[in-house]
């Protein structure tokens, strides 16, 4: 139940934080360029749009959970806002899951209204019918951006906000290129690859939640693979926000 | 009070709040339940390590305390004595290195130890994109209270504590006397059994601290434990039925304000007109000082038993005694004598070692 309320808390923050708003406005703006820059796209105009309209969503939301995501409990902790909490029955696991899952949901519902943006603006281009690789895309972004989340509030919750927000760039780019680490591994010497297996697996695997290609030719992905990448993405959120927990339990607030 | 007799008096409170480490002890090591108590500290030791250079400093030293039910209990130190470390191991925003406490019966380590309780920390911060009523609604639900009897809760206690007219103001702009006051209404909202506040009257002005003074009376005939850290002498000694003294992380006495008062031993000051021309026995050399004020002379004597000796005296050279006050050491006193001596012992320890 506390949980709920910290996230609500959490979520009316970044509701009320101007960098929400900005994330919005910035990602329709692109929406806009995009259709002036169609006409020079040589006949790829929509797959322009498409591309642009998803990969914006992802990048604005990285750039919101950089902003906020990275000082969200480090910015508590300096202003002394986490005394009131924490002097109340309120156990640290529950507050770290609070505080991700209310930035995650305001993520969430800016990435729907980015993508129902997106989806309004191929509908007046007469490809209404995007809608549904449309809806699977930006429910792949919002599951990178819950697992970038959850890394961002480990972080803040051991580190400075400055330190922070560069481990969660690092795992970020890191994790895009987590397939191309693995089948390095396989090329790799027998004394390498055992590291390098590890470290992949360590990495979250962001790829796993970009299907951008697909969605800019109008094609779905499977059934199964939504179902891989929601069941991924949980494990890897209750796995990272354990340790950020781990860590953050012993943590002394003077 | 001037110097003189100031220096007259410092033996005397010295002694009072001399060190006893006993006494601390058995004020923790008895064989009451802690259930019993609202709070119960057990050789509570607590010692901070820098990242960097690895040295070790001691915040508080093998604490033992018991603090009842139903009583307001005032907590004294300079500043770095400890205070703060040891209300913030018991609202559980730091650890202890050794030692246990428990809140009305509940080890600190549970969360639910702080179910019934209410924090006030030293220079409240608050979330400054909520208003009054939001924040309050907030923490009430964050300590167990249901949705609606929360929002009216809060409403309540945003009234009581002067904020009522304020309801949709934001909290970043507060001032500093507000900020005190809604931390005040959020440490009591959820009507808990026990209050620990941390320099509850700081940032207050004089109206501001009769507020709280009358709030922890109040809470106090409800039968609440109320246990403060404070520098305002005088509001400690108005308010607590027993106060702790804690020095360099050590407890010096625990005692009621009148048996550190009473055991301080009391003053006699003998108001004289004039300047008279008379010279001191040198049997009362040791009890009698002499202070001499623009249209007025002052006698003060430390010793009771002399009184009637001293008044003959007097009359006998013809000196016109306009009053003779029983005075009492006030507990500022006897504190700031207790943490001078303190401050000598370390410096000896210091020099021996």
């Amino acid at each position: 139940m506390n949980a709920v309320l910290i996230a609500q808390n959490t979520f009316r923050e970044a509701i009320r934080d101007r960098v929400l708003a900005g994330m919005v406005i910035a990602g329709l703006v692109l929406l806009g360029l995009a259709q002036v820059a169609r006409p020079l796209a040589m006949g790829e105009g929509l797959r322009l749009t498409v591309d642009l309209g998803l990969s914006s969503i992802t990048m604005l939301g990285l750039l919101v959970v950089l902003l906020v995501g990275t000082s969200l409990v480090a910015k508590e902790i300096e202003r002394r806002t986490i005394f009131n909490l924490l002097s109340r029955p309120l156990p640290r696991p529950v507050y770290l899951i609070g505080k991700w899952a209310g930035l995650s949901g305001a993520l969430w519902v800016v990435s729907a209204t980015l993508g129902l943006a997106l989806w309004g603006v191929l509908a007046l281009l007469g490809r209404g019918a995007y809608w549904a690789p449309i809806a699977q895309s930006v429910y792949l972004a919002g599951l990178e951006l819950t697992v970038v989340t959850a890394l961002a509030v480990m972080f803040s919750a051991l580190s400075t906000p400055v330190l922070s927000s560069l481990y969660t760039l690092g795992f970020f780019l890191a994790g895009q290129w987590c397939d191309d680490l693995r089948t390095f591994a396989q090329h790799a010497p027998d004394s390498l690859r055992n590291l390098l297996e590890f470290v992949a697996n360590v990495l979250p695997n962001l790829s796993l939640f970009n299907m951008r290609t697909l969605a800019a030719v109008g094609e779905t992905t499977t059934a199964l693979h939504l179902s891989l990448a929601s069941g991924y993405a949980l494990l890897y959120c209750g796995c990272v926000l354990a340790l950020g927990a781990a860590a953050f339990e012993s943590r002394d607030f003077r | 009070m001037d110097s003189r007799s100031h220096m007259e008096a410092a033996p005397d409170a010295a002694n009072a709040l001399a060190v006893r480490p006993e006494a601390g002890r058995s004020a923790g090591r008895s064989a009451r339940p802690a259930a019993e108590c609202a709070v119960r500290i057990a050789g509570l030791t607590k010692t901070y390590r820098s990242n960097w250079s690895l040295k070790t400093t001691r915040g508080l030293e093998d604490l033992n305390l018991e603090v009842q039910r139903g009583e307001v209990f005032g907590y004294l130190g300079p500043n770095g004595a400890g205070k703060t470390t040891t209300l913030k191991i018991l609202t559980g925003l730091l650890k202890p290195t050794s030692g246990s406490a428990w809140l009305l019966g509940e080890p600190i380590e549970h969360v639910r130890s702080r179910v019934r309780l209410g924090f006030l920390p030293e220079q409240p911060y608050f979330y400054d994109y909520l208003n009054g009523v939001e924040y309050l609604e907030f923490v009430a639900r964050l300590s167990g209270v249901a949705g609606r009897e929360a929002v009216k809760a809060a409403r309540h206690w945003l009234g009581r504590v002067g904020l009522g007219d304020r309801e949709k103001l934001v909290l970043r702009k507060y001032s500093k006397g507000m900020l005190q006051r809604l931390g005040l209404a959020a440490a009591v909202v959820h009507e808990p059994e026990l209050i620990i506040l941390d320099e509850p009257m700081s940032g207050l002005d004089p109206f501001g601290r009769r507020d709280v003074r009358d709030l922890i009376l109040e809470q106090r005939e409800r039968g609440v434990t109320v246990m403060f850290s404070s520098h305002i002498l005088p509001d400690v000694e108005m308010l607590c039925d027993r106060v702790a003294i804690l020095l360099r992380g050590r407890l010096e006495r625990v005692a009621t304000v009148g048996e550190l008062v009473d055991g301080a031993g009391a003053r006699i000051e003998f108001r004289c007109a004039g300047a008279p021309l008379v010279e001191l026995p040198s049997a009362w050399s040791n009890c009698l000082t002499r202070t001499q004020r623009a249209e007025e002379t002052l006698f003060t004597l430390t010793d009771a038993s002399q009184q009637q000796a001293v008044l003959a005296w007097l009359v006998s050279q013809r000196v016109d005694v306009r009053a003779v006050t029983p005075q009492r050491n006030t507990l500022e006193e006897l504190f700031m004598a207790a943490a001078e001596s303190s401050a000598i012992h370390a410096a000896s320890e210091r020099r021996s070692a």
